[in-house]
């Protein structure tokens, strides 16, 4: 009962700190709700269309005329300008242009004399988006084109059947599972949702520890409050403040922004959340920890803001863990963010039952338990420097390091 | 403790130097300061050494399993991207490793192709991503649908070999058309260039913002900002000056570094040298800390608030560059919105300058408007008066 009571009056003490406090109400609960949906508001136009291109025609048949149509036709791009080289390089200059294609001369020719003829891409590397729109429209062009001109010259089929098993002998249909549209916001969104719990949780936690520790003279105890006495029983109340609020936070994400933004949701509620908990609890419990380097209220937002980006890039996500380095791979291990990417992005994009997500399951609960044990230890040491009374006699001159405005 | 008669410099000069000897003291800034920039410039460049990234893990279902299909397979698993980790034989088998996450696609052959081939009856292939993951699924979708087109056109080679055409006139009419690519300023694609050369400035700017807000609001934190103000000779365009440039000249320095590892180490395109970007970045800087000193001047005393307005702008900054997902694809008020962001106007220097080597009079409006990002303290600076006299630190 003893325990119980510890436990409540932790939980109470933080949760009154955090709505007392108007910019840790912002960390933790407004910056959750709005964030999510500024983010996805940029990237909700999913791809990239009609990007402007011009055609180079020096070849002036009609067979390069079609070409140029049947660019046009593409959905990735629009050709906005038909003019000579030097223009297309001036409209690259002024940005009105990313990419152009040159037709040459002999275009034609080389056609019905059976030569390979070559159309020049030139694009601007600026943005991977507009080289690949380019390419891609500009490859599907030569290849329907190309089948065209072997049928119709070279291997006169007698039937339309027959024409179109010449074209073709073998079809290939490209199936992109999960995300048809291959957007932006659907593969990125996922990564940035969970990116926002981990960090607004650290940002939450490592806030409120130092605002104890600037009441109570760099202690993380506070002075005033006779519960805190147990290190168990502290950690357990702070996280029974901020899993049940993040969870919350996850699920608002999980219904709400997912399905405002029309983004992949095949997951099951069941699943979700047999994996987000333990999520939160990592980043709870690590966020715990890692506040025992924390000593001012404005501290956290220096130490975690900028991590964000690294941690975007470390968890995989952008950039494939195939061709991450090892060293990296069992540094992004560390971080709770990581696993729960992955884990929401193959639950919600993909449909994922925990059987697919058990590596990262596991990982997540590793973590807990060896957060929890560093979180315990950092009150462990926490609570044994109040009892020091060699350590009170110099806490003066101890502080100072830290804070030395006290 | 200032003299009356002490020249602006000598008043700057001697807050710097005060400063510097509280950063000593505080080793989480310090860290911030010359830590962070370096950690994240070694993070980047090293994670996406490799450039490109190459054999990727995929996976096949061949349920047809002749000589013809194992001939093209190696064909496939021979391609830069893709490598071949998994045959299944089911294809819930290779959606499920697709779930799992241990590929990211597969190509899929059904039964009877290679009969079906061979009589003419146009058999079907197909091959799936899981486009959860944009970049990987991205390669190897265009490595998947070359070696699907050649499975096609490898048959009418065969024809065409059998009517006694000689490779190259077979080839003459097999790929007529070949589109030849020019990546220009990045000719290998490689993604270092393309991500590093914003994201690293990026995160410098976001850091300069940070520790800018940072060491500005620690005078009203510690109540010495009237002492300040006095020593100042009651000059806030003074006191901000002295307070900034220790943070301007480190993250300066960080810039430099950033720009001779990137240009001169690594070897990235940089059509315009090494001291030109230089000089863009340390705008950049300045720009940033211009918008950190006018939010502090509009939330005065609200260190904390400011900051966070900080870092969104910050973080939002990386992705309203434009430089991962168009500007122009975006909504229209963002449109306008990127041009608040010194990172946007960086990026679209860069391009001009290093990537393509372009006259710089082609992004003058982005000159400009760094130029008034980074004087755009002016506006806030009277309303300092009243931050340094009046204004209270508000926890």
């Amino acid at each position: 009962m003893k325990y119980f009571n510890y436990i409540t009056q932790v939980w109470y003490a933080e949760m009154h700190q955090v709505l007392h406090n108007f910019g840790l109400i912002i960390f933790s609960i407004l910056v959750p709700l709005a964030y999510p949906l500024l983010y996805t508001f940029v990237y909700t136009n999913e791809t990239v269309r009609e990007v402007p291109v011009a055609i180079v025609d020096e070849c002036h048949s009609n067979m390069s005329r079609e070409f140029a149509r049947k660019v046009d036709a593409c959905s990735e791009v629009e050709v906005l300008y038909h003019c000579d080289v030097a223009q297309a390089q001036e409209l690259m200059r002024r940005e009105k242009i990313y990419a152009y294609l040159l037709i040459p001369s002999s275009f034609d020719k080389d056609i019905a004399k059976g030569r390979q003829t070559y159309i020049g891409l030139y694009s601007d590397m600026r943005c991977m988006l507009y080289y690949k729109a380019a390419l891609l429209s500009a490859t599907n062009v030569s290849l329907e084109m190309n089948a065209d001109i072997k049928t119709n010259n070279y291997l006169r089929p007698t039937t339309d059947r027959q024409a179109e098993i010449m074209k073709a002998p073998v079809t290939n249909s490209y199936v992109p599972l999960y995300n048809p549209q291959s957007g932006v916001a659907s593969f990125l969104i996922p990564a940035v949702l969970m990116l926002i719990i981990q960090q607004l949780l650290f940002l939450s936690i490592g806030t409120s520890m130092g605002i104890t520790r600037e009441k109570n003279g760099g202690s993380g105890i506070p002075s005033d409050n006779p519960y805190f006495r147990n290190p168990l029983c502290i950690v357990i109340g702070k996280a029974l403040f901020y899993v049940p609020l993040f969870m919350l936070i996850a699920l608002y994400m999980y219904a709400g922004v997912t399905d405002w933004f029309s983004l992949l949701s095949l997951g099951d509620y069941a699943t979700f959340l047999a994996f987000i908990f333990p999520y939160v609890l990592a980043c709870t419990l690590m966020g715990i920890s890692m506040s025992a380097f924390l000593y001012r209220s404005e501290d956290p937002m220096l130490l975690y803001i900028f991590m964000s980006v690294p941690l975007l890039f470390l968890s995989g996500m952008s950039w494939p863990v195939a061709a991450e380095p090892m060293f990296w791979r069992y540094v992004s291990w560390l971080f709770p963010s990581s696993f729960g990417t992955h884990a929401y992005a193959r639950i919600m994009g993909t449909g994922a039952t925990l059987h697919e997500v058990a590596f990262e399951w596991k990982g997540l609960w590793i973590q807990c338990a060896v957060y929890g044990v560093t979180a315990i230890m950092v009150y462990w040491h926490e609570l044994r420097r109040i009892k020091d009374t060699h350590f009170l006699r110099h806490k003066q001159g101890f502080l100072c390091f830290f804070c030395d405005y006290f | 403790m200032f003299p009356r008669h002490k020249s602006i410099w000598r008043r700057i000069l001697s807050l710097c130097l005060t400063d510097v000897r509280e950063y000593l003291k505080r080793p989480l800034l310090l860290f911030c300061l010359l830590g962070a920039p370096l950690i994240c410039i070694i993070f980047f460049t090293t994670l996406m050494w490799s450039g490109l990234p190459t054999n990727l893990p995929a996976a096949v279902v061949d349920e047809d399993d002749t000589q013809v299909t194992r001939q093209f397979l190696r064909t496939l698993d021979a391609m830069e991207q893709t490598e071949i980790v998994a045959h299944f034989h089911t294809f819930g088998e290779a959606r499920e490793a697709m779930q799992k996450g241990e590929i990211y696609a597969f190509f899929y052959i059904p039964e009877g192709t290679t009969e079906a081939a061979i009589a003419s009856r146009q058999p079907h292939v197909s091959f799936y991503t899981n486009e959860v993951y944009f970049i990987p699924s991205a390669l190897l979708m265009k490595d998947m649908r070359m070696a699907a087109e050649l499975l096609g056109l490898s048959l009418t080679r065969e024809t065409l070999y059998g009517k006694g055409l000689t490779p190259d006139r077979a080839m003459g009419i097999l790929q007529p058309i070949v589109i030849e690519k020019h990546a220009l300023g990045n000719p290998y694609l490689n993604y270092s260039v393309y991500l590093s050369n914003i994201i690293l400035p990026g995160l410098i700017f976001i850091l300069t913002m940070l520790c800018t807000s940072y060491v500005i609001g620690e005078e009203w934190k510690k109540g010495r900002q009237k002492l300040l103000y006095r020593d100042m000779n009651y000059s806030q365009t003074t006191a901000i000056a002295g307070k900034v440039l220790p943070i301007t000249i480190i993250y300066s320095f960080f810039i430099l570094f950033t720009d001779v590892y990137l240009y001169r180490f690594l070897e990235f395109p940089c059509e315009c040298g090494v001291l030109n970007m230089f000089v863009w970045g340390v705008l950049g800087v300045l720009a940033s800390q211009g918008i950190a000193i006018l939010f502090f001047g509009i939330f005065i005393g609200q260190m904390r608030f400011s900051m966070s307005v900080s870092s969104l702008w910050g973080i939002l900054g990386l992705s309203l560059s434009g430089f991962t997902f168009p500007i122009s694809a975006m909504h229209p008020v963002l449109q306008y919105l990127c041009w608040l962001f010194p990172l946007r106007h960086y990026y679209l220097i860069y391009v001009n300058q290093a990537l393509n080597g372009y006259s710089i009079a082609y992004v003058w409006q982005n000159v400009v408007a760094l130029l008034c990002l980074m004087l755009i303290p002016f506006v806030v600076i009277p309303r300092y008066r009243k931050a340094f006299l009046k204004a209270q630190y508000k926890p």
